[in-house]
């Protein structure tokens, strides 16, 4: 008897359609006239040296540079680990108040969730130029802008964590007569603690990659040394702060992820 | 009679308590960090308590009410942004599925696994301004310089969440392939790539709405796009045509994530079934 498998399922008709919608996006995002990008595969072709010879520059730091950048850059981690500190602390009742089951009321919940979702569309060096101008130059502009950078990522990550997973402590707590702030202090806090940890740490590295920059608009921290030597066309200058931007950065991870296996 | 005693008097040998000792000494310790940071930083405190009341006054300026007129030039910025947000993740995702799946513990040879991880490691720290700023001399300041540093500065996260990926996936399929005399191309055709394509496509699309924000950022270093018409006219201090810039980078990039959102849920978890198997 001969065997009798099952046709294949066509989906060729789908994938079809997928793909021709990924290439028409695609070709729409080609043409100059409505605001696309011009892709200019010819001036690669030509300068690619310029490219090659500014990483060589980079490449040799000035090792004379370093005492100078040393202020600067624990200003950077300052900013970090405060705005990092601040966002925790006020991450904990927000990232309750965004999730169903800590949150019953959905009214106060879609609330919650709707302010995080808008600080969270507005990019970074956005809130920092626009800071700069109203505040001024200077670290306080960059920790707020960091601070709600983070509070955005924590509450966001850290609500679905706690909407996707199962709740029987909850229920114990429900049966046993607690109202819903009681059980949220008493079961679902200390239960997610560990994916807080997680995302708290995730906050710091993040930091420290970003505060780098917040000083090209003017908001403190080693960016500004870094915008100003590269004014100056000072490429071996750039390279040392580049150089220590990334040990510093690989320093934190390695740091935070010894931690992440503590508490998590 | 109910006699009421504790634990203790009743003679039952409790544990002791565990010793909260260094958990304390810990959170004191960060505490101190914290408070020295705080106090450390170039923030002139007196003026604090004016801010609020500032930020305020340029809310006013801003959206009280914001200037429309601009709006036809602004959307036009922000296709431009979207152009390079995604031209950037199609770029980035080109190169980072054959690199971070070579990278990947069963799939690469050592030789070629630590190289590319150091890469990726590397390209992580380097901020994408500094990759703009490179790229610049090379296709100057254009939305391509945008699209390409946005490209390559993705390549290390990128490149990382696809080799973890490619490692978390299921030993028994790949096994299966080699068992029947498949080498790794194989391999990877037959059994890695099917178990980890919803995931690598997702963060395809992650990618794009990650880009979406950092465009803006390549535009204040004159990339282009929303980015470069916020910071001009923030430095102009026309502040009713920065509120408007504002709500449409907002809006935008929020409904952009809800439908990235949606297509990556759909991905993940498959069609919703209709009618099937529900009985309540």
């Amino acid at each position: 008897m001969p065997l009798e498998a099952p046709t294949r399922p066509r989906t060729w008709r789908r994938t079809a359609l997928v793909v021709l919608a990924v290439a028409a996006f695609t070709v729409a995002t080609c043409i100059p006239a409505i605001g696309g990008v011009e892709l200019d595969f010819a001036a690669i072709a030509k300068n690619w040296r310029f490219g090659a010879e500014k990483i060589g520059q980079l490449m040799q730091p000035d090792w004379t540079f370093l005492p100078r950048t040393l202020q600067p850059m624990l200003e950077t981690l300052q900013m970090a680990l405060v705005a990092a500190v601040a966002s925790a602390i006020v991450s904990v009742p927000l990232t309750l108040w965004a999730a169903r089951p800590t949150n019953p009321n959905g009214i106060t919940r879609r609330l919650v969730r709707g302010v995080i979702n808008v600080i969270r569309a507005v990019p970074d060096l956005v809130y920092a130029t626009v800071l700069v101008a109203v505040i001024g130059v200077g670290a306080l502009p960059g920790v707020i802008t960091l601070f709600l950078f983070n509070l955005g990522i924590v509450v966001k990550l850290v609500s679905e964590a706690i909407d996707s997973a199962d709740h029987a402590y909850l229920e114990a707590g429900r049966a046993a007569g607690g109202t819903q702030t009681q059980l949220n202090r008493v079961t679902a806090r200390p239960q997610s603690m560990p994916l807080y940890a997680n995302q708290w740490l995730y906050a710091l590295e993040l930091n420290v990659r970003v505060s780098a920059i917040l000083g090209i608009v003017g908001a403190g921290g080693i960016g500004r040394l870094l915008d100003e030597r590269r004014g100056f066309y000072a490429y071996d200058d750039v390279g040392l702060v580049i150089l220590e931007i990334l040990v510093v950065v690989i320093v934190i991870e390695v740091f935070s992820n010894l931690l992440r296996r503590r508490l998590v | 009679m109910t006699l009421r005693l504790t634990a203790r008097e009743a003679g039952l040998d409790l544990p002791a308590r565990p010793s909260r000792l260094g958990p304390t000494i810990a959170a004191i310790v960060v505490g101190v960090i914290v408070v020295l940071a705080t106090a450390d930083l170039d923030i002139d405190w007196s003026e604090a308590g004016a801010i609020p009341g500032e930020l305020a006054r340029y809310a006013g300026l801003m959206f009280a009410p914001p200037n429309w007129e601009k709006l036809p030039r602004a959307l036009f910025e922000m296709w431009r942004s979207i152009s390079m947000a995604w031209l950037g993740a199609m770029l980035c995702v080109v190169l980072s599925i054959p690199l971070g799946m070579l990278a990947a513990r069963n799939v690469g040879p050592v030789w070629l696994r630590l190289p590319l991880r150091g890469l990726f490691a590397v390209i992580r720290a380097v901020p994408e301004v500094i990759i703009a700023l490179i790229l610049l001399t090379v296709t100057g300041l254009t939305p391509f310089t945008g699209a390409l540093a946005l490209g390559i500065a993705g390549i290390g996260t990128q490149g990382k969440w696809v080799y973890e990926t490619i490692e978390s996936a299921q030993e028994g399929a790949a096994e299966a392939v080699r068992a029947a005399g498949g080498g790794i191309a194989e391999v990877t055709r037959w059994a890695l790539w099917p178990a980890s394509a919803p995931a690598l496509l997702s963060f395809a699309l992650y990618r794009f709405e990650i880009n979406i924000r950092t465009s803006a950022v390549l535009g204040l270093v004159g990339a282009g796009g929303i980015g470069s018409m916020l910071s001009n006219y923030t430095n102009y201090r026309q502040w009713d045509t920065v509120g408007m810039l504002l709500i449409v980078v907002v809006v935008i990039t929020m409904i952009i994530d809800a439908i990235s959102g949606a297509l990556r849920r759909r991905i993940r978890e498959g069609a919703t079934t209709r009618g099937v198997g529900r009985i309540s």
